[in-house]
């Protein structure tokens, strides 16, 4: 009835919802390519997948700056103009993150040793499992369509797995008779991996606390 | 015409003072823009004083019996000290200004209704303390409703944003219903116009002080109370409204900032936390008594100044 009233709302919203399809491309061209790289190393399809998650982020950066406009343009209570931007800068490092693992590997031609490939998948599995979850959170915030705290759990559990699994091929790592120099090399990858299910965790709570702001 | 130009000043400073207490706190806070609030503000304004203006200025005519001087020398009285009280930044009191004016014509002229002012007095109390109890009960039943609501971000923010405007057009027509009396019901005690002619000028007065001139005011007026989250600041919208409509019924005009700073206070009580300090508190008190005596001496004094002729 009052929709005349909130034209700038439902831009941002129809804008989250690109938003957040973008960052599932961007996760899909991310695993793909990572997948590729694990399976045959560095290839022409993994430069291609590389390229394509580039653009995907920079097109979530795109996507972030005009929800920014519409919310200078006074968009929604002020509160939630704050509580919004907060929770796109933060979900933002997670492509972020994505793209400097792909490039780390690219640039620095890394090659992922067979005895910790299998870590290294589920590594990704479960932080790319988190991040999908992170998602739904934020969907759920934005649609109200599932239980944000059962979410909450969901994505602390799985950033305790990976935890758990970063420090397993870290140990593997330094164990192997791998040169001292890849062993950094792959530890920083490592740890750059595992910064995923850190930062879908942050933005977890974030989420909770948006929520749990909104009741009085 | 000439005669009425002192309530149509007080009309338009207690617009451009007042209407920050009923939009104030959503347009510092860029909930809302200063001309939708401005424009709103008006409108009910307006309806308000045309539709339920009249009791205030029956209480107000019947204080004392006035003749078209004493009503143009309180009049300007009550504009005098509403200005001089608001430039050395004292909080002020319209409704108390204009019966301090009239008290002092009275005291003068001999010509006192003491159960009237007891009764006038008596709802001046009664405002925080009508304020306080309101916005208590008010903030506990919308936050039972509300957190039932299962309504996500979006919706909650729509939810709220319309409910700031419904409250604020109540709140302003509250003020015009119960304020307008303060600025022409002196020219109805005198004979100098009609109810509907002193409620359609004092209305429009009030309008004019709105659009004109009330942006600085709720801009900073707004900023100078504490900053309310948007739930909060429905509940004190709505509070301060309801307070300034039930005395409306009671035919009392009374001070729309005190019935704020009364619902801030209780939406601090159940929050459990300070909303306002000692230091704006004081302020407040010492608004409360200065400004009827501070109008009633210039009352007296115009009327003086007068006489010397």
């Amino acid at each position: 009835m009052f929709d005349f009233f909130f034209k700038k709302q439902r831009q941002v919203e129809s804008l989250i919802d690109s938003y957040l399809d973008n960052l599932k491309m961007t996760e899909k061209h991310f695993d793909e390519a990572l997948n590729t790289c694990l399976d045959s190393g560095i290839c022409d399809r993994f430069d291609f997948l590389t390229e394509q998650t580039h653009k995907f982020e920079s097109k979530a950066d795109d996507i972030r700056e005009e929800i920014k406009m519409l919310m200078y343009g006074k968009a929604l209570l002020p509160e939630s103009r704050g509580d919004i931007m907060g929770l796109l800068e933060s979900m933002d490092e997670i492509p972020r993150i994505l793209e400097l693992v792909l490039n780390m590997i690219k640039t620095q031609r890394l090659v992922i040793p067979d005895l910790i490939v299998l870590d290294v998948k589920e590594l990704i599995r479960v932080s790319l499992e988190s991040s999908d979850l992170m998602v739904k959170e934020v969907e759920a915030l934005f649609k109200g369509s599932e239980d944000i705290r059962a979410l909450v759990a969901t994505i602390d559990q799985n950033e305790s797995h990976c935890d758990h699994i970063e420090r397993r091929i870290i140990t593997k790592i330094f164990d192997s008779n791998l040169d001292p120099f890849q062993k950094i090399q792959l530890k920083d990858l490592i740890v750059n991996v595992g910064e995923i299910s850190d930062q879908a965790d942050r933005v977890s709570k974030r989420v909770n606390i948006i929520s749990m702001k909104r009741r009085v | 015409m000439f005669s009425l130009l002192g309530g149509i000043f007080l009309g338009w400073s207690l617009g451009a003072n007042d209407a920050s207490n009923v939009f104030g706190s959503a347009v510092a806070s860029r909930m809302l823009k200063f001309w939708t609030a401005a424009v709103l503000a008006s409108l009910f304004v307006l309806l308000g004083a045309l539709l339920q203006g009249q009791a205030g200025i029956d209480t107000l005519k019947g204080l004392t019996q006035l003749t078209l001087q004493t009503a143009v020398v309180s009049s300007v009285a009550a504009a005098i000290t509403v200005t001089i009280m608001t430039i050395l930044g004292l909080p002020v009191s319209t409704s108390q200004s204009v019966v301090g004016a009239i008290l002092g014509i009275g005291i003068l002229k001999k010509q006192l209704n003491v159960m009237g002012l007891g009764k006038v007095v008596a709802c001046w109390v009664g405002t925080p303390i009508g304020g306080i109890m309101i916005a208590t009960i008010v903030y506990q039943v919308l936050a039972f409703v509300y957190n039932r609501l299962r309504i996500n971000l979006v919706q909650s923010d729509k939810l709220l944003r319309l409910s700031l405007i419904a409250a604020g057009s109540y709140g302003a027509y509250s003020l015009g219903a119960n304020n307008v009396a303060n600025v022409t019901a002196v020219f109805v005690g005198a004979g100098q116009l009609s109810v509907f002619s002193a409620t359609l000028i004092g209305g429009l007065s009030i309008c004019l002080g709105i659009l004109t001139f009330s942006r600085r005011v709720m801009e900073t007026v707004g900023k100078k109370l504490v900053r309310l989250d948007a739930f909060s600041a429905l509940v004190v919208m709505l509070a301060e409204a309801m307070t300034v409509h039930f005395y409306t019924f009671v035919g009392v005009p009374v001070s729309t900032s005190q019935a704020v700073i009364g619902a801030v206070l209780g939406v601090g009580i159940v929050k459990g936390i300070n909303t306002i300090s000692r230091k704006t508190l004081t302020g407040i008190l010492i608004g409360w008594v200065l400004s009827p005596v501070v109008a009633s001496f210039f009352a007296l004094a115009l009327d003086f100044v007068i006489h010397l002729h």
